[in-house]
């Protein structure tokens, strides 16, 4: 596996969201420029040419933790004039699926490609699943004797008869929609999957032609509404998904609201610009195991070397659909969680309806094991996947691999405002079809970021894989008695 | 198939600035005015001051969806935001800050709330957050409600259902066919734990009265004979006045004496519905019984607003409203009877969602009454039932036509919102649902047949030879 070259990217934006803020008290300081000087990370400069020092920049700054160094600037200043505190923004931020530190934890991984350590980067404050689980080191196992690269994150995406197509680390792109995000950040997406040996997924909305040259590594995705379904794309690709259903609505079908139809959307799904698009739910052509078959034949017709994944979502029998999917001749089941997706969702339905990923997995896992059948089948799981950790532990619990979409849109500026689907779509260049909007977003600032996400999530794995003592990603596969599981906390009532 | 009901809604902008998530605090000393802000936020938080075009207005922050955008842009970072302090402060524990904005803003504008970005709250948590709903897929069909191409009827009958009917030889019914009454929809309005002035039930009775539901209401508080029709009295066992017996439904309250009124009530009015209310406690499911076996029609089950126990308040943890449902409807199913009685429930119903989990746990409907109130902008702050202060949302001057739309919007958007849960169960009538337990996904339950049982096993893992 050749790896490819990490590169530091900053934020897009001038004004870096941070824990720390450095404060300068303007009318004490003299601009002697000691901080400058003594600061070993660049959080202070007085740019050539100018009196003035420049407003600190704070993201740099390595925090409390610096108190006891030497070159501390607070205890330089000859004025007094510094002092270290936490970020209101800071405060603001995140969730409880995605805490503060979560997403200022993927910014920074896309920033630096160099994985973080920390507890608050690892798990949210759901309080349940995820959360609730760590892994069960035997810290005197640990084998340092393995180098890196010689720990495989290598997974298998088909196990049956048939093409053979193995990507390199244990995750690739989730389907997302051109109309629901830009065609920057959809590039950038397959760049990045290029260059890691994974794939990127168009979702439903047709195939731009200017990813074209990236076929080897999208996947294509046949869904209900059919838009910008045809014959050549499904033939260009390796693999084919079909999705029944999304984890983010279950049970309801796609939207995309009329303002995000521009006219270049609206070519590519073959509708009218400004007109509402609904995906039907569900194919109204499926109502049996036999008629799901049928669909996987058909695509078979068209490209018979095609891969098919199952994308479904966590209904109380996911575990008979995805017995039901693997006589119907599929290679992956994909399960589609409720805690992601950039669409229109009502509230009710991503917290109400469906259960949760984690359950799901290991309900599918047991499920399959018991038919004899888990060795032929690939299981795919997404819909929560924040960090490398929730996605060791789906791969604990019984997934081969999962798919990431949020973590991706974090790593390229996502605040988690959940603005993606209004008017204009999202305010940071991200999930729209504005042209003025999406200009926020560079395809090679982004490939770069995601790049450096999957970097740094590469290597938080084969941590925990060398923690486990484990030689490769393959042999922790439903090894639940390498986790250990806290309970439910008390915690929080939920909210909406 | 009966006529399509559709609830209209029509945007009923608030009368004061509703209380935001976030506050944005410019500094002063900073800010250049440069603009840069107001074309960052595609919100409109951020305009110049219409006197001054020079200078900026202060940020109208109630609209910030917290984006970050101008914070991160300001060229002298001169703008933070932090979340407001007020906004945390709205309701309690039960009645949290989401579900207080969230129902502002679907009396507003009528519409269901709708976001990206996934599910951002806890993983579960007590009473409805510890189930989950289910969903069809591949071999269920679905239905598609919301956007109005299959038709999904929400009306449920009140009254007690026959469980034979005898026809004669000519095919004529002979059984007598107890009075029964169709609601549209599966939402009442109870009695209003305060603020009760003559605007406001003034404003609830327009709403149900256009909406076609009933409005439960004491007539020592109020009554309007105009409203009859939607009317629902909750008389004192002692006082059945005539003026509101001519109502299609009343309530009495439970008590030692209560059959013996209910048989009064009956023989005074023989069309009119009785139904028994009764509060959630201990013996809730014997009483429900008792009373179903006695013949009553309705049985109404309340909680308090929090939708705890009332009666009596047992030892330990009060019980929460989806269990007491539960536990009621399990009851009368074991003894055969539970398509005998109608049962209503209330207490606590804070969000559509709860409408369709307590009929999904065995109630026939529900009945709401804070959000009643919510819908006219109550900031639930308590003052006017504890401290006598004044109302900051001045509820006595509702305008009644004004109001009655806020909650016809809050009731539409919750409708809209039940009936995305049927449709993606692929259920064509909410009469259905009703104890559907097959459809619930409880958290005891699958955290036992997954988590309990996997991470029982103890078994410790072995490194490979060499590693
Ligand atoms: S506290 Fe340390 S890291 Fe932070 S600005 Fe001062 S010298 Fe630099
Ligand atoms: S609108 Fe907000 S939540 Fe959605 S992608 Fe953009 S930043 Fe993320
Ligand atoms: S962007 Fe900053 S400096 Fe410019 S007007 Fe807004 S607050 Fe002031
Ligand atoms: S944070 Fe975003 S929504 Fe809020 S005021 Fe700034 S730009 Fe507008």
């Amino acid at each position: 596996m050749s790896k490819p070259v990490i590169k530091l990217v900053h934020s897009r934006f001038p004004n870096e969201i941070s824990a720390v803020e450095v404060t300068r008290a303007t009318e004490s300081c003299i601009s002697c420029g000691t901080c400058a000087n003594v600061c070993p990370f660049g959080v202070h400069e007085r740019k050539p040419g100018h009196n003035r020092i420049s407003r600190p920049q704070s993201h740099l700054c390595i925090g409390a933790s610096c108190e006891d160094m030497s070159f501390y600037c607070v205890n330089h200043c000859p004025r007094k004039a510094l002092s270290i505190g936490t970020n209101q923004n800071y405060k603001t931020i995140g969730d409880h699926r995605w805490t503060r530190d979560l997403i200022l934890g993927t910014w920074k991984q896309a920033e630096t490609g160099m994985p973080l350590k920390g507890r608050e980067y690892e798990i949210g404050d759901s309080g349940g699943g995820f959360d609730r689980m760590a892994f069960k080191f035997l810290h005197a196992r640990v084998t340092d004797a393995i180098d890196d690269d010689a720990i495989s994150t290598e997974i298998d995406l088909n196990k049956r008869a048939g093409r053979r197509i193995c990507i390199d680390v244990p995750f690739y792109g989730g389907g997302m929609s051109f109309g629901s995000i830009s065609l920057s950040v959809m590039l950038a997406r397959a760049k990045a999957a290029r260059a890691w040996g994974t794939f990127t997924c168009t979702g439903e909305g047709g195939f731009p032609a200017e990813l074209q040259e990236y076929d080897e590594n999208v996947i294509t995705q046949v869904a209900t509404g059919l838009f910008g379904v045809s014959e050549d794309t499904i033939q260009r690709v390796k693999i084919v998904e079909l999705k029944y259903a999304q984890g983010a609505k279950p049970g309801l079908g796609g939207h995309l609201l009329g303002d995000k139809v521009t006219a270049e959307v609206a070519r590519l799904r073959e509708a009218v610009p400004d007109s509402s698009l609904f995906s039907p739910f569900p194919f109204h052509s499926v109502y049996s195991v036999e008629d799901h078959e049928k669909h996987v034949d058909w695509i078979k017709e068209i490209n018979p070397d095609a891969i098919i994944s199952v994308k479904v979502s966590t209904a109380r029998d996911v575990d008979m659909v995805a017995v039901g999917s693997y006589y119907a001749g599929a290679n992956i089941i994909h399960l589609d969680g409720s805690y992601g997706g950039t669409g229109a969702a009502p509230e009710i339905a991503k917290k109400n309806i469906a259960m949760p990923i984690e359950y799901a997995i290991t309900k599918v896992h047991e499920c399959l094991k018991e038919e004899g059948v888990r060795e032929e089948m690939t299981v795919i799981a997404s819909g929560g996947i924040r960090t490398a950790h929730d996605a060791a532990k789906a791969i604990a619990l019984g997934a081969d691999g999962v798919v990431t979409g949020t973590a991706e849109l974090v790593a390229l500026g996502c605040v988690r405002c959940g603005s993606c689907e209004s008017g204009r779509g999202c305010p940071r260049g991200i999930a729209t079809t504005d042209p003025e909007l999406a200009k926020a977003v560079d395809v090679d600032w982004g490939a770069q970021r995601l790049i450096n996400l999957y970097a740094a999530w590469r290597s938080e794995i084969v941590m925990i894989l060398r923690r486990l003592g484990m030689s490769s990603i393959k042999e922790l596969v439903g090894r639940y008695d390498c986790l250990s599981y806290e309970g439910q906390s008390k915690g929080p009532r939920r909210g909406i | 198939m009966p006529r399509k009901y559709n609830i209209e809604v029509s945007p009923a902008p608030p009368r004061f600035p509703p209380v935001g998530k976030f506050v944005i605090e410019r500094s002063a000393a900073d800010c250049i005015n440069c603009g840069r802000c107001v074309l960052t936020c595609i919100h409109s938080v951020h305009a110049r001051l219409d006197e001054d075009l020079r200078r900026m207005a202060e940020p109208e922050d109630y609209r910030c969806k917290g984006c970050f955008r101008c914070v991160q842009e300001c060229p002298k970072e001169a703008l933070t935001i932090r979340s407001s302090d007020e906004y945390l402060r709205l309701g309690d524990s039960y009645w949290t800050p989401e579900i207080i904005s969230k129902n502002w803003y679907q009396a507003e504008t009528g519409k269901v709330p709708v976001s990206g970005a996934g599910y951002l709250g806890p993983f579960s948590g007590e009473g409805f957050d510890s189930m989950w709903t289910d969903m069809s897929e591949i071999v269920r069909p679905t239905r598609d409600g919301i956007h109005g191409r299959e038709y999904i009827n929400t009306s449920v009958d009140i009254g007690r259902k026959v469980p034979v009917i005898k026809f004669d030889a000519q095919g004529r019914i002979v059984s007598p066919l107890p009075p029964t009454l169709s609601v549209p929809l599966p939402i009442l309005f109870d009695t209003l734990p305060f603020g009760g002035y003559g605007n406001v039930y003034e404003a609830v009775a327009r709403a149900a009265s256009f909406l076609g539901t009933l409005m439960i209401v004491d007539p020592d508080a109020w009554f309007n004979k105009e409203y009859e029709a939607n009317a629902v009295p909750v008389l004192t066992q002692s006082a059945l006045e005539d003026s509101v017996t001519a109502c299609k439904m009343a309530e009495l309250d439970y008590g030692s004496t209560v059959l013996g009124a209910v048989e009064e009530l009956r023989n005074a009015n023989p069309e009119t519905i009785v139904s028994v209310r009764v509060p959630f406690g201990d013996t809730a499911a014997e009483i429900a019984e008792e009373l179903t076996c006695a013949g009553v029609e309705v049985v109404h089950l309340y909680a308090d607003c929090n939708g705890k126990q009332i009666d009596p308040p047992g030892p330990g943890e009060p019980r929460l409203l989806k269990d007491m449902i539960l536990e009621v409807h399990r009851q009368l199913v074991a003894r055969k009877i539970r398509d005998e009685v109608t049962l209503i429930a209330s207490g606590g119903i804070a969000i559509a969602e709860h409408v369709a989990k307590s009929i999904l746990c065995g109630a026939d409907l529900v009945a709401i009454d804070l959000p009643l109130l919510i819908a006219l902008e109550c900031r639930y702050c308590k003052n006017c039932h504890s401290s006598g202060l004044k109302c900051p949302v001045s509820l006595k001057d509702v305008d009644p036509r004004y109001g009655a739309q806020r909650i016809i919007n809050l009731v539409g958007a919750w409708r809209n919102q039940l009936l995305e849960v049927l449709g993606a169960m692929g259920l064509r009538e909410v009469r259905r649902l009703r104890g559907e337990l097959g459809r619930a996904i409880f958290f005891e339950e699958i955290q036992r047949e997954t988590f309990d049982t996997i991470f029982a096993k103890e078994v410790s893992y072995n490194v490979k030879a060499g590693n």
